[in-house]
């Protein structure tokens, strides 16, 4: 627990001193607890999420960085790897692959990443990634950019 | 000719791939980062910097922390061998 708070204050630090230009917001969410944070993601350039703030909640366990944090999507997302309800995300870093190496910072590079790159054989939105797997790209894009328009704005 | 005296001058540097541990994040010449909040603990003289055959260096006490869970490198995921310990 005082490892994971440790570790966590001079990430707070590293971010609030140096944020890659992808990532709009990486904070706890308040002074009280910082093991909840909140980030916003910008939408990968060129993809059909541009234009689209993302916002994930990231629980991190008091065993961090042992293990991995939880990062859900608050903003509904139209993704293949994402679940649209739940906001749960299927990305192996998350799960078997972590490693302690990886940041909170640099997990939700990972995520941002991910939004670019959809791996439609893992889905957990069945309905995209069959638009990919039938090889209905123009499909999956307009689909996407619909719901980053309605539901992908910038947060207050 | 006489040599009266000899000043002999040796620079030195750390000879590993990051001077940061990647588990706690502090310098890996430093106390881990739980050791550092806990500075008259017993602990002191056991924290040291450890390598493995890849060469990627963490705190012993970080590394051992970690492998308990996954016998991998944190840096390149590949099979965990202890190669050397201490500065």
């Amino acid at each position: 627990m005082a490892t994971a708070i440790r570790r966590l204050l001079r990430e707070l630090q590293d971010s609030q001193r140096d944020l890659a230009k992808e990532i709009a917001l990486l904070a706890p969410v308040d002074d009280e607890d910082i093991l909840r944070w909140r980030a916003v993601l910008r939408g990968p350039r060129e993809s059909p999420y541009e234009g689209g703030y993302f916002e994930l909640r990231i629980d991190v366990p008091e065993e961090y960085p042992i293990r991995p944090p939880t990062l859900t999507f608050v903003t509904p997302v139209c993704h293949p790897n994402v679940h649209f309800e739940t906001g749960e995300i299927c990305l192996d870093i998350l799960k078997t692959q972590w490693s302690p190496a990886w940041t909170l910072s640099s997990t939700c590079l990972a995520i941002q990443v991910l939004l670019a790159n959809p791996e439609p054989s893992s889905p957990l939105n069945c309905d995209a990634a069959n638009l990919l797997r039938c090889g209905d790209v123009l499909g999956y894009r307009s689909l996407v950019a619909l719901y980053t328009r309605m539901y992908a704005h910038c947060p207050a | 000719m006489e040599i009266k005296r000899w000043n002999a001058v040796a620079l030195w540097a750390w000879d590993m791939e990051s001077d940061i541990c990647a588990i706690c994040r502090n310098n890996n010449m430093e106390l881990c980062i739980e050791c550092q909040a806990d500075q008259d603990s017993k602990m002191d003289d056991s924290c040291t910097v450890t390598w493995g055959i890849c060469n990627h260096a963490f705190h012993y006490h970080c590394i051992y922390r970690w492998l308990k869970n996954r016998n991998t490198c944190p840096l390149d995921n590949r099979e965990w061998e202890y190669q050397k310990y201490g500065h």
